[in-house]
Formats: C-alpha cells, sequence, structure tokens
C-alpha cells in the first residue's frame, strides 16, 4: 500500500542523481523554500516561543486524544456534519466510495491532501467509474502526468514549465505557450468548469478544532475554498492527529504552519467550516462528512514514532534533508517523502517498510532543528534502526557487522588491538580497488593518524610525571 | 468502525505510553465575549497605528488599500476601480449584511455596471448551481468584512444570509469595505474575537470563517509567483471612516 515501490532504494537515488532537470529543480527548490523560512523567522524573533507552544498544545491533545476526538465528532454533529471512522486506508475507501456512490456522484473535485493520497483514494474512485479531478494547480499537473507528488507542499517540483504546457496543450487539444502565466490562466479555465459541475467535493484538514467542530484548511491557491462551497457534497478525510482543542490553539499553530512552510506570515487563505451551510446561506455545501482515519497512527500513541504525530506537514525538513536536496520525493518511493516521510512510512506500513529507508539520513539534525512542532526525528530514526536490527529485518551482514563492532567496544584490549591493525591498513587502503571504493570514488579517505588518541595520552602522561 | 470501538482502542493503547511530560493545551479566554469587546475597544482608541500597519502588511501581500472618508467617496474609489477594468457585472452582499456599503453597490449600479445580489431573497433555493455560475460570471466581487488583523494584512469574513462565500472568491476582483470597527492589532486578537463567536454564536451567522491574506497565488510552475490561479486576482481593501 501507499504505492510502495519495489525497486530499491539505490537504484531509485541512482535515478534520481541521473536525472539533471530533477537535479536543477530541486536544487532550486528546496534553496528557495529554505531562504524564504529563514527570511520569515528573521523578522519573528518570538518563533521559538511559539513553536515551544505548538509543541505542548500537540502533546496535551495526544495525551487525551480519545476525549478530544469524541469532543469533535460530538460538535461537527451538532453543526450538522456526520462523523464516520475508518480503522485502515481500506475502511477509509469504502465509506467515501459509499458516500458517492449512493448520491450517484459522478464527478469528485479535490484539494490537496496528503492523507487522501496515503489511502489512495483517486485509484479507488477511478475503479469505481468516478473522475476524480486534483484541483491544486501542482497536483493536477502531476495527475495530468500520471505521476505522484515528490514534495508535500509543492508536488510538482520536479516538472518544468516546458513539461507542463506539453501536458496543458494534450489535455485541452490546443497549443499552450510554456509561460507561467498562462498556464495558470489555462487551469483556471479547465478547473472552473470541473469546480461548477462536480457532485462532490473531498478535501483534507490542516487542524480540526474540537470545541467548536471546525475543519481548517490552509491553502494558498482558493481551491480548498471552492472544493467546500461549491459542489453539495463535502467529505473531509483526516488523520486522527489532526486534532486541536480550541480556537485560541489554532491562532498558535497559524503563527508557526506558514512560516516554515513557505515564509508567508500567513497562507492567503485560512478556511475555517463548521458543518454544512445553515439557513438562509446562498451557497456552501447541503452535506458536509468527515471520516477520521486512523491507518496504523493509534499503534504509535506508546510507541517508539509517538513524536511524529505531532507532525503539521509543512514539508520544511524536506528543503533541508541533504539526502531529500539530492534525491527528491519519488526515490523515497512512499506517500510521504523527507526524513518524516522515513517515520510516517514505518508508522503506516510497518517498520518493515523502512529497512532500506531508516538509513537514508546522515543524522545532521538539520529537520529537528527547523521542525516547527520541534520533532526530534533523528532521535526516531536511529530508534527504527535499533528496531530493524532488533526485529532482524536488517541485512544479516550489517547486523553481523554492528555485532562485532559492540564486542570491539566493549573491549578496551581488543579496541586497542584492532585500531592499531585498523590504521595499518588504512594507510594502505586508499589506493586499493573495492569494497570501498564506491565511497572514494566520489571523496577523499580521511587520512588516518600514524597514532591514536589513547597512545598519545598515555605518552603525555608519562612525560609528565617523569618531569 | 463504530465510534466507541475506535475510540477505546485509542484509549487502550494511550494507557501505555511512558514517560509522559504534563502538557496544556493554550489558555482560552474565560469570558470570551467580554475579552472581545474589550479588544475592540483597544483598537477603536488605536485606529491610525493600526490603520498604518494594515497598510504596510497587506500592501507586501499584494493587497491595494484605499482609504474614503465617508461611503460616497467610498463608491467613487469603487467606480474608479471597476472602470480600469471594464468590469460590467459586479456580484456583492446582500444589502442587509453590506449596511451603510449598499450605497457603494447603488453607485456602481447608478454608473449603468450590473449588480446581482447573492442574497438568498434574490436566489430561490436549491438553484445553488445558477448562483453560482452567476457568481462565477461576475468581474468583481463587492464584500464587508467582519475583521481586519493589522499583523498580517488579513480580511476576516464570516459567511451568513446575503453573505454568499462565492462573493470574494469567484469573480477575478475582490473589493472589501471595512471602518475602524473591524481592526484588530494581531491574530492572537483575531483569536479572541473568534473565541467571542462561539460563545454567542450570533443568529444568522453562517457555517464558514475566512482570513484572506492577499490575492489567491501558487508557485507550483517553477516557482514563479503567479495570481489568480483559482480565486480573485486582485484584492482591494477600502477603509471607509464613517462604516
Amino acid at each position: 500500500m501507499g504505492g510502495a515501490d519495489a525497486s530499491s532504494l539505490n537504484t531509485r537515488a541512482q535515478g534520481a542523481l541521473g536525472d539533471r532537470l530533477l537535479q536543477e529543480a530541486l536544487t532550486t527548490a528546496t534553496t528557495q523554500f529554505m531562504s524564504a523560512r529563514r527570511t520569515a523567522l528573521a523578522e519573528f524573533p518570538q518563533s521559538d516561543r511559539y513553536r515551544e507552544e505548538a509543541r505542548r498544545i500537540k502533546e496535551a491533545t495526544l495525551q487525551r486524544l480519545d476525549h478530544y476526538l469524541g469532543l469533535l465528532a460530538d460538535n461537527v454533529e451538532r453543526a450538522g456534519g456526520v462523523v464516520h471512522w475508518a480503522r485502515d486506508a481500506a475502511e477509509a475507501r469504502e465509506i467515501i466510495l459509499a458516500l458517492a456512490r449512493e448520491r450517484g456522484v459522478r464527478l469528485v473535485v479535490k484539494s490537496k491532501s496528503m492523507a487522501t493520497e496515503e489511502i489512495q483514494l483517486n485509484e479507488a474512485l477511478a475503479a469505481a467509474g468516478i473522475e476524480a479531478v486534483e484541483t491544486d494547480l501542482g497536483e493536477y499537473i502531476i495527475q495530468l502526468a500520471h505521476e505522484r507528488p515528490s514534495h508535500i507542499i509543492a508536488p510538482a517540483i520536479h516538472k518544468t514549465k516546458g513539461q507542463v504546457a506539453e501536458l496543458f496543450s494534450a489535455e485541452t487539444n490546443a497549443p499552450v505557450p510554456a509561460e507561467p502565466e498562462a498556464l495558470t490562466r489555462v487551469a483556471r479555465r479547465e478547473l472552473r468548469e470541473k469546480f461548477l459541475r462536480a457532485d462532490m467535493g473531498i478535501s483534507g484538514v490542516n487542524f480540526a478544532i474540537a470545541e467548536t467542530g471546525t475543519l481548517v484548511l490552509v491553502t494558498n491557491e482558493g481551491n480548498g475554498r471552492l472544493v467546500t462551497t461549491l459542489p453539495r457534497v463535502h467529505v473531509a478525510l483526516m488523520g486522527i492527529d489532526k486534532v486541536i482543542p480550541s480556537p485560541t490553539d489554532l491562532m498558535v499553530f497559524l503563527q508557526v504552519l506558514p512560516r516554515a512552510a513557505t515564509g508567508q506570515k500567513l497562507s492567503v487563505y485560512t478556511n475555517l467550516v463548521r458543518g454544512p451551510r445553515r439557513p438562509g446561506e446562498a451557497d456552501g455545501p447541503d452535506e458536509l462528512h468527515l471520516v477520521v482515519l486512523d491507518n496504523g497512527r493509534t499503534a504509535q500513541l506508546a510507541g517508539p514514532l509517538r513524536e511524529a504525530l505531532y507532525c503539521l506537514r509543512c514539508g520544511a525538513c524536506l528543503n533541508v534533508c541533504p539526502v531529500y536536496r539530492q534525491i527528491g520525493g519519488h526515490a523515497y518511493g512512499h506517500t510521504y517523502p523527507g526524513p518524516i516521510g522515513i517515520l510516517l512510512t514505518a508508522m503506516l506500513e510497518g517498520t518493515g517498510a523502512v529497512r532500506e529507508l531508516a538509513h537514508a539520513s546522515s543524522l545532521c539534525g538539520a529537520c529537528h532543528e527547523v521542525c516547527p512542532v520541534k520533532i526530534d526525528i533523528p532521535r526516531m530514526l536511529i530508534a527504527l534502526r535499533v528496531a530493524l536490527d532488533r526485529e532482524r529485518l536488517a541485512p544479516a551482514s550489517e547486523r553481523l557487522a554492528f555485532r562485532a563492532l559492540a564486542r570491539i567496544l566493549e573491549s578496551p584490549r581488543a579496541f586497542r588491538i584492532l585500531g592499531r591493525l585498523g590504521r595499518a591498513l588504512g594507510r594502505a587502503l586508499g589506493a586499493w580497488p573495492s569494497p570501498i571504493q564506491r565511497w572514494t570514488a566520489h571523496r577523499e579517505l580521511p587520512a588516518v593518524a600514524r597514532r591514536s588518541f589513547t597512545e598519545r595520552w598515555a605518552e603525555l602522561r608519562r612525560e609528565e610525571e617523569e618531569a | 468502525m463504530r465510534r466507541e470501538e475506535f475510540l477505546d482502542r485509542i484509549r487502550a493503547e494511550a494507557a501505555h505510553a511512558q514517560g509522559l511530560v504534563p502538557a496544556t493545551p493554550a489558555t482560552r479566554p474565560a469570558e470570551a465575549g467580554a475579552e472581545a469587546a474589550a479588544v475592540r475597544e483597544r483598537s477603536r482608541r488605536e485606529t491610525e497605528s493600526l490603520l498604518a500597519r494594515f497598510r504596510t502588511e497587506a500592501e507586501r501581500v499584494g493587497v491595494s488599500v484605499r482609504r474614503a472618508a465617508g461611503i460616497a467617496e467610498a463608491g467613487e474609489i469603487v467606480l474608479e476601480l471597476a472602470a480600469a477594468r471594464e468590469v460590467r457585472r459586479v456580484a456583492t452582499w446582500g444589502r442587509r449584511a453590506l449596511g451603510l456599503g449598499s450605497a457603494v453597490a447603488a453607485r456602481l449600479r447608478q454608473a449603468g455596471i450590473e449588480v446581482a445580489e447573492a442574497s438568498p431573497d434574490e436566489i430561490a433555493e436549491g438553484d445553488r448551481t445558477a448562483l453560482c455560475r452567476r457568481l462565477a460570471e461576475a468581474d468583481l466581487g463587492l464584500t464587508g468584512a467582519d475583521l481586519a488583523i493589522a499583523e498580517t494584512g488579513t480580511l476576516v469574513l464570516a459567511s451568513g444570509a446575503g453573505r454568499g462565500r462565492g462573493v470574494s472568491l469567484l469573480p477575478p476582483y475582490h473589493v472589501a469595505l471595512f471602518g475602524r470597527d473591524q481592526l484588530v492589532a494581531s491574530l492572537a486578537e483575531a483569536g479572541v474575537v473568534l473565541e467571542g463567536w462561539e460563545a454567542a454564536r450570533p443568529p444568522g451567522m453562517g457555517a464558514n470563517v475566512v482570513f484572506v491574506t492577499g490575492p489567491s497565488r501558487t508557485a507550483d510552475i517553477e516557482l514563479t509567483l503567479t495570481r489568480g490561479v483559482h480565486g480573485p486576482r486582485e484584492v482591494h481593501a477600502v477603509f471607509v471612516d464613517s462604516l
């Protein structure tokens, strides 16, 4: 599930590294996002206080998650909405398909939602003969290209304007110039017609406010508003981790989310939806359905990946990750890319799914540093590596090597002897072929000192005593 | 899955969590209504500085800010905006929702521009598609605003009777009228007002509240900033001293 790719991470990464256009796009995009974020934070000295507070709110919510989800459901229902509970992706798909079938829905408009990607909703709708159109410009582009998002908030960063123009020309049967302005106009025209004809709008949820039953969608394009305004039925899909207690808490998250994601103080539209339209309202949906999705999240409430449930899906950790910046989102091979994506993949699909990915990090800590809720991603990546070893999921050679290393590190004598051997070998190794050639082809092997620190330390002590 | 079963699993699992640090959510205002009133009172005394800040921040995100002494001048400003953009059709909030601002709609009509109100009296129930199509055909949407947040240059619009959501969303140009009573300093203050609305649940209030910070934008094609992808490509905020 989750679009897992059967090829090895190494193969996928090689492919990405060899793709010149992708490499350029990745560098430009991630650099631009990083600098926008830095600029925004430079103007916002109190950011750290807000990040701490946002983190505290997430933790407080998780500690009483059953209470807040129950409260949310009560208030959504009080506002006239209907709440559905989905244990896994299959249940969520079934619920949404049934809603669509019962209402004879033929055209669905969607606003960007990683949760719907997670349950592979588009494929399920297509199989049921229902047309589902992605309306976020980036998502629309990759849907036309039959691809999957490569970045959490900028799904089509890997596409050039020339490629987009080709896709749009094919879709509209008319030549479209390869200019972002013109391409955006074409998308507006094409998608506006879909919005006006659609029978159902499907969205994700950035925050769901328990005390009021309000669903919050944060977007820049306005498609999130259209999806929740024009079609007769609005279906929102949220992971259980999206609930927050009150509107006052929302204001804290609004201080940190847009800045971390795009460097904006606020995204263009922060859309608060509380139930279907009320009597007297001229527009807005007649029906609102909220689907609450578990899909492996509950199992982490007392698990090693608990902290990943704080994630706001801002994408900041992708932009700063030296691995993501090199290989891009597709090479990760699952719905959620980047450092946080590795943790989410393990959460949703099990530890076995990240056998290779758990090592796709240098543990440099940049992700932890930029996270708007300060998620300690490196700590959990290490925990995953430990789990892979314990559950015997890691390759035997790797487990053997680390077991041997552990023995050596435990015994000063073995460490000394092997260290001496290693230094002698190390000096000779630079010139040797394989197995470390894959490393030395790209980097200098660090020079090995003739004498170890321990040896020199002992010598110094001796000299001191003699003096 | 049934709700109770779903929540029971969460309860059971959470009980095993170890080494948790105590944590509390943000403190909600104890008397939301009274605190919201206090926020408004404070803002009223600082109109000039709040408006100056609002202007700076709104302009940074691409919203033009104009100021009119009275509603007649506001009418001329909006007419000028409309004429410069060859606007023929205008969609507006209903007369009662616009309040004094409806004089602006009247001025446009007088100048020969077709003006349609998105109010339920004008649109028969169940004819939503027709309404949305008409809103989508309008060149300009005219609304009021419920809050103007100085710190972020944000306009807050609550839906309701005569306050169609599509008016600020579907046409390529959006003009919002606001006065000193709408200005608040910060997001936190807007939060207090929001809590006040929740506590009071004013009758006639709709199901939607939207924070608008600039015109609709995207950077999805090669990170080139482009306006008006789905919503309006221009947003104009008109401050009216007498509103």
